[in-house]
């Protein structure tokens, strides 16, 4: 064993999707002038905010070891409630409290299921993916909520010290979950649970509560992710998200969180967010047909889980 | 001509030598049981016959010519089936399409395989339906599956590993009739048990192992229980060796009952150590997690306890059997796997506080001697002795005043056992009462102030210092009830 191949592997497995990244807009950079700007940057960063909320609770749910497919449809009906509040004449930041805490509400709906009817959360979510967007779209009659008072615009559109709003909220939702995650005594039997539910429990932690917040977690993120979304779009859709938790759920792989749970983080997922970003900016000002594009996605996505398997298999 | 001779068998795992120079034969339509102390080499040696694991030297004959086993097909070809205590069956197919698995035909004609089914469930005298899913069966019937599974392999050695370790007493009566039924067939069976009345009841012979070595065969017509005994404990009669520790000052009684175990209790002074005996399926294996709140119904001074977190509330805490599934979270570093347990008393506001965290961390690791003394080092890269101390670390980082240990010794090399000893004498030192259920007489002879002995899932006999190893061995085994 030569010391210098534990320190290579070391470094892959630690820097690797950060060098993967760097790597990336070095690429892009060289085929494109337009791609490395302060404003195509920003212009990236504002897009993936959406994708990045969504995933920053989903990498939760998924460190301890579920899944929640409902978000999509989750993040619709919350937007279309909120927006029908506000439009209703509830004061905007009532509404978007109020939608806030029907996405908290309806992620715990979830959650129980998973905790407490012992239901796998692959299920659960799938029914919630279809009863939310259902409710969306009763709520709303199939038609799209507009006419929104000026706070839901500032939000999807307003900047601050430079930086758009949308910005902002991603890097505050991002560093909330890292903290929750890291330093908190929940956090820590969230990575005891997706390591070992046996375990845990054994050790006496509440692991049904804990279970329940991480879905509800992911509920409350997708709602947030839905305010910004109608800020952007000015108008709430019944159809909005569509597959959204497909994109977060692959930010979340490839920024190295495990699928069988109690490993992982929230930084890896800002990673795994900006590389899929970065890709389809790049595709975007490499004019690259969409149809292309998502099979170049695809392909990015199965590679990195490809490398990072080769790298966790040959460490042990 | 014996059908099997296995002469000379040797196999070393690392530093240890699991058999030294092991001679045994079988006779066809003979009811071999092999019988030793837990680490004696029994299912060692099975392995080698049944190609799980090659000897390291030494020659196997069967039927007359040397044969050499790579795998357990190239075994199964030869003739020599185990029905392995942990099931080898696919629970969600049908009883015929386990009978026939790996050997099923392209196409599965159900008429056919069905029709071949019942004739060997008859052989066995399982009247179930062919197409039943197995999970439905009770573990007994399982057991019969395999059987027959095995004589449709035309199966001629027959290795069965402790089988009625799950069974009741009526479930192992219709397997000891199938066994001599198979047996008159002509076939070869190898019965590893701990229990001396079955042995007595269906073999013909019995060869005893002890640290690995063959210490005896003897025609059971011709022995006795007592004998036996003699043979699996050795020579030197070991007795208690601890200065026991045991105050007046009682902690508390436990009352237990649940699924296979009669109501029972068990009352607890400071300083004691309370072992527990017992074959696996005596209850014994059940007491510690129900006594913790895991099924069953515990009570411990008056007041039930319902699960985990109360029981670790009430100053009771468990290090479970098995520590990679129960245990530890390998994901987690030594320091998280310690504070698993004591989150809440480690946190400020929900925050962790890293302080008291690492303080908690580095007393423990000091205590147990826990090498590396590491906090950030990850647990899955730890001995298995130190894997066991971070486990237990984990349960008296909760300042228990009751410690339940079950098996805490298991896959524990030699060095980190007695240094696991030492840590366990010296909780009884500082006054804990310590409960220690284990399937390895020694250990419960060096630690114990007081063994109960377990069979049928009730308490059976209660042991005091000083402890005759042979006297316990007997209990343990059955042989007292024999005599």
């Amino acid at each position: 064993m030569s010391l210098a191949r534990v320190n290579w592997r070391e470094i892959v497995a630690r820097f690797g999707l950060v060098m993967a990244l760097v790597a990336l807009v070095i690429v892009l950079s060289t085929l494109s002038d337009r791609f490395l700007t302060t404003s195509n940057i920003i212009n990236v960063l504002r897009q993936i905010s959406i994708n990045a909320i969504i995933a920053a609770g989903m990498t939760v749910v998924i460190i301890g070891r579920g899944i929640d497919l409902s978000v999509g449809s989750l993040l619709a009906l919350t937007g279309v409630v909120g927006a029908g509040l506000a439009v209703g004449g509830l004061p905007a930041g009532f509404a978007i409290l109020a939608a806030l805490a029907l996405g908290t509400a309806l992620g715990t709906f979830n959650g129980a299921f998973v905790a407490y009817a012992g239901i796998a959360p692959f299920i659960v979510t799938l029914a919630g993916l279809t009863i939310f967007r259902g409710a969306a779209l009763a709520f709303t009659d199939g038609r799209p909520i507009s006419g929104l008072p000026p706070l839901f615009r500032t939000i999807g559109y307003g900047d601050f010290l430079g930086l758009p709003i949308p910005v902002w909220i991603m890097l505050g939702f991002l560093i909330l979950t890292h903290v929750i995650l890291r330093y908190t005594a929940l956090g820590r039997a969230v990575y005891a649970i997706g390591g070992n539910e046996e375990a845990a429990r054994l050790s006496g932690i509440p692991v049904r509560r804990v279970i329940l917040f991480t879905f509800a977690y992911s509920g409350m993120a997708a709602a947030l992710a839905s305010m910004v979304l109608t800020g952007r779009l000015n108008s709430a859709q019944p159809s909005a998200g569509v597959m959204f938790e497909l994109d977060a759920i692959a930010a979340v792989v490839v920024g190295g969180t495990s699928l069988f749970g109690g490993r992982g983080g929230v930084f890896g997922t800002l990673i795994g967010a900006l590389i899929i970003g970065v890709i389809n900016n790049g595709m975007n000002l490499l004019n690259v047909p969409s149809f292309y594009q998502q099979i170049v996605k695809g392909g990015v996505i199965l590679g990195a889980l490809l490398i990072e398997r080769l790298v966790a298999t040959r460490r042990t | 001509m014996a059908l099997l001779d296995m002469t000379g068998i040797h196999k070393r795992f690392g530093q240890v030598s699991a058999l030294a120079d092991v001679d045994f034969d079988l006779e066809a339509g003979e009811v071999h049981a092999l019988v030793g102390e837990n680490g004696a080499g029994k299912s060692t040696l099975m392995k080698v016959l049944a190609g799980v694991q090659r000897a390291d030297s030494g020659t196997m004959t069967l039927a007359g010519s040397v044969v050499r086993f790579g795998s357990v097909n190239e075994a199964q070809a030869h003739g020599v089936v185990m029905v392995y205590q942990e099931l080898a069956l696919v629970p969600s197919l049908s009883v015929a399409e386990n009978l026939f698995l790996g050997k099923l035909p392209k196409v599965v004609g159900y008429g056919a395989l069905f029709e071949r089914a019942r004739r060997l469930l008859t052989r066995v005298e399982l009247e179930v339906d062919p197409g039943t899913e197995v999970a439905r069966l009770s573990i007994g019937e399982k057991q019969l599956v395999e059987i027959a599974r095995a004589l449709a392999r035309e199966g001629r050695i027959l290795v069965l590993d402790e089988p009625t370790a799950a069974l009741s007493a009526t479930e192992s009566d219709r397997l000891f009739a199938i066994i001599d039924k198979v047996k008159q067939g002509g076939v070869a069976v190898v019965y590893i048990s701990h229990r001396l009345e079955e042995v007595f009841r269906i073999a013909d012979r019995v060869t005893v192992l002890r640290d690995g070595e063959r210490v005896g065969t003897r025609t059971v017509a011709d022995t006795s229980a007592d004998e036996i005994v003699q043979l699996m404990v050795g020579k030197s009669v070991r007795h208690h060796e601890r200065t026991p520790r045991t105050t007046e000052r009682t902690l508390g009684t436990f009352e237990a009952s649940g699924p296979g175990l009669a109501s029972m209790s068990i009352s607890l002074r400071a300083g004691e150590i309370v072992g527990l005996a017992g074959v696996i399926g005596s209850g014994r294996e059940r007491i510690l997690p129900t006594l913790f709140g895991l099924g069953g119904s515990a009570r411990w001074a008056g007041e039930s306890v319902r699960g985990p977190r109360e029981a670790i509330r009430r100053g009771i805490v468990l290090v479970p059997s098995d520590r990679k599934t129960q245990g530890l979270v390998v994901e987690l570093s030594v320091e998280e796997n310690v504070s698993l347990a004591t989150l809440s008393r480690l946190q400020r506001f929900g925050f962790m506080d890293r302080k008291r965290e690492r303080e908690q961390t580095r007393r423990w690791i000091d205590r147990l001697a826990l090498r590396p003394p590491d906090p950030r080092k990850s647990v899955r890269e730890l001995s298995g002795g130190n894997q066991q101390k971070v486990v237990i670390a984990k349960a008296l980082a909760t300042e228990p005043e009751v410690l339940l240990l079950d098996e805490p010794t298991r896959g524990v090399d030699v060095g980190a056992r007695a240094e696991l000893y030492d840590v366990i004498d010296d909780l009884s030192q500082r006054g804990l009462g310590l409960v220690l259920s284990s399937s390895d007489s020694e250990e419960l002879l060096r630690l114990s102030d007081r063994i109960l002995v377990f069979r049928g899932g009730r308490v059976t006999a209660e042991l005091l210092p000083p402890f005759a190893y042979e006297e316990v061995v007997a209990h343990v085994t059955g042989a007292r009830q024999l005599a």
